[in-house]
């Protein structure tokens, strides 16, 4: 097992330094130069090329490359090109929280209403109780991200004024400021989720509770929500919980319209603001730390297969 | 007059009247005759120019001529105003050597201080500069500094603030806005507050630009203790100012808050104890926000138009809109057919023969204004045919869309495209417009109009803002562009930015050996505006200006589309009052809540 996470981790960096890599080629290959757009309206042809060389920009690609690689073996991710040349660590790690708090407080709504959901679903199929869980969750999938963000935001913010409509609030200033501010858009992009989660624990519950384990748990006369909930449940979920890894990491990264809704500087609008705004050190530093998520989630749900199913040997 | 004013004494009516007709009255044709050089002087203009620059803008009421103008919020002292700032994800620096955003100086602007700061007439007063005198040829300055100043961080302010601040932004590799103090050759103290600035030739400007607070930003007053105990990246986000309120929080994404500085100069400012500033980067959170009282007031850039109406017909909302800086125009590439031009210097009766001219002209003719305005900005704007724009009051000539030869007239628009080999539109190739995709909209609004009047087709190529600058500064890939300006509060920022062979705007970035110029270049435009960027005299800096103006117009430098309306919405328990109603900014020194 051990050395299994190692040769995993080596792995996973060897994987972020290729992304970081191609993101930091391809970055320079997309047209549009970051210091004219900054100097926009207050700079001349001079003062570009002045700016550019203080940057580096002026250089080879290769040399950019080589002190950008430099500068982050010492775990330095450079500065921003705008506004104050903030370090990009420190843009990065003020994001980072907000985007966690979302994904995983989306993570759980999703997985509140998707595993109940589902198991009703698989359990009473065909039934009618099935057919409204199968509609519910078509329409939530359906339904774009944003505007149920837009429609929370219209009746608990604007109509009932029970909810703030907008912005983000540290745990530090308390859980109901911090849970107040979340919970809009966490249902907003939870829901979604939900709705995949919940087909996929049906679909795992049907094929499980075809198994002859399962009808000699039956057998035995064990009691229904027993054989469901101890025996089948575990079982369905070696599938699911693969997805459950994905979602978690698309989550932390993918949020960025719901974000946008809900005025969250997190991780994916750093990201899309970098792009926009051609701040190369910026996307390559929240690609990395994007990167560094979605390996490492994947890595922990391989570890976790073997949490629930004591069969698989990672060794 | 008299009947709006019954309840003022006798004596109070007859001196208003008297300040009435010295402002109106004393040359029908030029408000401004008969000043000089001390009429000019600081602290601020004397009241009677400040009267007759506002009788030559036509913005001269009752209201400045009562007594006490300077009307005190009614509401109580105190209290926390959160506000939303709109368009923007984070504040990323409101260290004014930094600083390319209006909606960035709109934070500084209440947190530094200058030695100057604009009225809502435009008129630079005194902020940090107690008054001041001009020599002679109008190049050499004498500034008389306020004494008692501190920083936020206590350190006091003296003259030699100001020229550390000088010799921070007049070096490039400190300062985005060395440009601005490149005309300032020297820069003496005189004692702790008194100060020499000496100038390469007059300024028209320099007042009312380059030593501006908020706008200029170049001599925006920093701390050198401030900078040198945070650092410049932490300054960037809490800077150290002299200004009414110090930032105490700063976290990038989520907002800044700003405090009541205690020490500040004038001890009746700030009202408020408290400004908490959230980014909100989409409209409808915004509008959710400041309906729902998550937030009380919206600053930051322009609102979505189509949220006008909507924040209007709310009662708890107060919509105040004024003639904002700035202008839009369509910039159509003169080295490429259909409309090539490549050479302005000629009278335009000559231009008006060549066909390439001809189709800009129709173009530019072939635009309703008013129609543009009604459909893509809500009705809000004023039709464009230069790019001085309302906003610049006394420079502005109102009648210009009566003059101007880019006038709506369809029938002659459709005349000149006939003659220029395209009648009716026929065999006219499909042009692309580049524009950033918040502008698709209202470019499509134009392309609707065009293909109705003109029956020609324009294709929209949405480019992010890099990319469409990239194309813009090369004069390369691309057939018309959609840009302009924001936060012009002084007749150069149009000019001398845009209009000028070598203006930054005018292709800077362009092989010169195939574009001799940019996108327009007129030999006595280029004369005017160096006139005009030198001559202190607002009247004879009108006539340049205006002179310039219409020839770009006539020209067709761009097809001109409309200048902005600056639309500033807060809550009704706001009191906003309107000695702070700067176009373009958000000053909150003087706001309070009720």
């Amino acid at each position: 097992m051990t050395q299994y996470l190692i040769r995993r981790t080596l792995g996973a960096v060897l994987v972020m330094w290729a992304v970081a890599t191609l993101v930091f080629f391809m970055l320079r290959a997309v047209p549009g130069d970051p210091v004219a757009a900054m100097l926009f309206d207050v700079g001349d042809a001079a003062a570009v090329a002045q700016l550019r060389a203080k940057f580096g920009l002026d250089q080879p690609i290769y040399i950019q490359y080589f002190k950008w690689f430099v500068l982050l073996l010492h775990g330095d991710l450079g500065n921003s090109i705008y506004g104050s040349r903030i370090a990009v660590s420190r843009i990065v790690l003020e994001a980072l929280p907000r985007t966690l708090s979302l994904a995983s407080l989306s993570f759980v709504i999703a997985v509140v209403i998707a595993v109940p959901a589902g198991i009703i679903s698989a359990v009473r199929r065909y039934s009618k109780l099935d057919h409204t869980v199968t509609v519910v969750a078509f329409l939530g999938l359906s339904m774009p991200d944003f505007w149920v963000g837009i429609v929370l935001i219209i009746v608990f913010a604007s109509h009932l004024q029970w909810l703030p409509a907008i912005g983000y609030e540290p745990m530090s200033q308390g859980f109901w400021p911090w849970f107040s501010h979340l919970i809009l858009p966490a249902i907003a992009v939870g829901t979604a989720f939900s709705a995949i989660i919940a087909r996929m624990i049906r679909s795992s519950m049907l094929e499980v509770l075809k198994t002859e384990y399962v009808n000699v748990a039956r057998a035995k006369g064990l009691m229904k929500w027993r054989i469901i909930l101890v025996h089948a449940l575990p079982n369905a979920l070696i599938p699911v919980v693969t997805v459950l890894g994905i979602a978690l990491a698309l989550l932390m990264a993918g949020a960025v319209v719901v974000e946008n809704v809900f005025a969250i500087k997190g991780l994916g609008r750093v990201l899309i603001g970098g792009i926009l705004n051609r701040d190369y050190p910026v996307v390559q530093g929240a690609i990395l730390v994007v990167s560094a998520i979605f390996v490492f989630a994947n890595l922990i749900v391989d570890v976790l297969y073997t949490v629930i199913d004591p069969r698989i040997r990672l060794d | 007059m008299r009947n709006s004013s019954n309840h003022l004494d006798k004596i109070t009516c007859q001196r208003m009247q008297r300040d009435f007709d010295d402002a109106v009255d004393f040359d029908p044709k030029d408000p401004l005759f008969g000043l000089d050089r001390n009429s000019f002087a600081g602290p601020q203009l004397e009241r009677r120019t400040v009267l007759r620059l506002l009788a030559a803008a036509g913005s001269l009421t009752a209201f400045h001529l009562m007594p006490g103008t300077v009307r005190e919020a009614k509401a109580a002292s105190g209290g926390t105003l959160t506000a939303g700032w709109a368009g923007v994800g984070e504040i990323r620096t409101i260290d004014p050597a930094q600083i390319n955003q209006v909606l960035e100086f709109q934070i500084s602007s209440n947190v530094l201080s200058g030695l100057t700061h604009i009225n809502p007439q435009l008129i630079a007063e005194g902020d940090l500069a107690k008054d001041w005198q001009v020599s002679e040829d109008g190049t050499e300055y004498v500034f008389n500094l306020r004494e008692g100043v501190t920083f936020h961080n206590g350190d006091p302010f003296t003259a030699d603030d100001v020229i550390y601040t000088y010799n921070r932004s007049k070096d490039p590799k400190n300062s985005l806005h060395s440009r601005v103090v490149a005309d300032i050759v020297a820069m003496d103290k005189i004692n702790d507050h008194k100060l020499r600035i000496k100038l390469k030739a007059p300024s028209a400007s320099f007042l009312v630009k380059t030593l501006e607070r908020s706008s200029g930003r170049a001599m925006t007053i920093v701390s050198r203790g401030g900078i040198e105990k945070l650092g410049l990246q932490q300054y960037g986000l809490t800077p150290v100012g002299t200004g009414p309120f110090k930032v105490t929080e700063h976290t990038l994404g989520q907002g800044l808050t700003l405090e009541r500085f205690d020490k500040y100069y004038d001890p009746e400012r700030p009202k408020l104890d408290k400004v908490i500033i959230k980014p909100i980067i989409d409209a409808e959170p915004l509008a959710a926000a400041i309906e729902a009282g998550d937030i009380q007031l919206i600053g930051g850039n322009p609102i979505a138009p189509e949220l006008t109406d909507r924040f209007t017909a709310n009662s708890d909302l107060k919509v105040s809109i004024v003639p904002g800086p700035g202008f839009q125009s369509l910039w159509l590439n003169p080295w490429r057919d259909p409309y090539k031009v490549a050479d302005f210097n000629k009278p335009v009766d000559e231009l008006m023969k060549e066909k390439g001219f001809m189709v800009r002209l129709a173009i530019a003719k072939a635009i309703d204004r008013d129609e543009y305005i009604k459909q893509a900005q809500f009705g809000r704007g004023t039709p464009a045919y230069g790019s001085i724009n309302p906003a610049m009051r006394y420079y502005y000539d109102p009648d210009i869309g009566k003059t101007s030869n880019q006038r709506f007239d369809l029938a002659a628009a459709r005349k000149l495209l006939a003659d220029a080999g395209y009648p009716n539109g026929e065999g006219f190739p499909k042009l692309k417009v580049v524009c950033t995709p918040s502008a698709k909209r209202e470019v499509t609004v134009l392309a609707n109009i065009l293909k109705r009047n003109l029956n020609i087709n324009l294709e929209l190529d949405i480019k992010d803002f890099p990319v469409l600058l990239d194309q813009f500064d090369t004069m390369q890939d691309w057939d018309i562009v959609r840009v302009g300006s924001g936060g012009d509060f002084d007749p150069d920022d149009g000019l001398v930015d845009w209009m000028e062979t070598t203006s930054k705007f005018n292709g800077r970035r362009r092989d010169k050996s195939k574009y001799a110029f940019g996108y327009f270049s007129d030999k006595e435009v280029d004369q005017l505006t160096e006139q005009e960027r030198v001559t202190a005299d607002p009247a004879k800096r009108k006539v340049l200006v205006q002179k310039a103006n219409k020839i770009t117009s006539d020209k067709v430098a761009s097809a001109f589309i409309f200048h902005p309306a600056d639309i500033l919405v807060h809550r009704k328990t706001v009191n906003f009052p309107d000695e702070s109603r700067i176009p373009g900014l958000v000053d909150l020194d003087r706001t309070s809540i009720s």
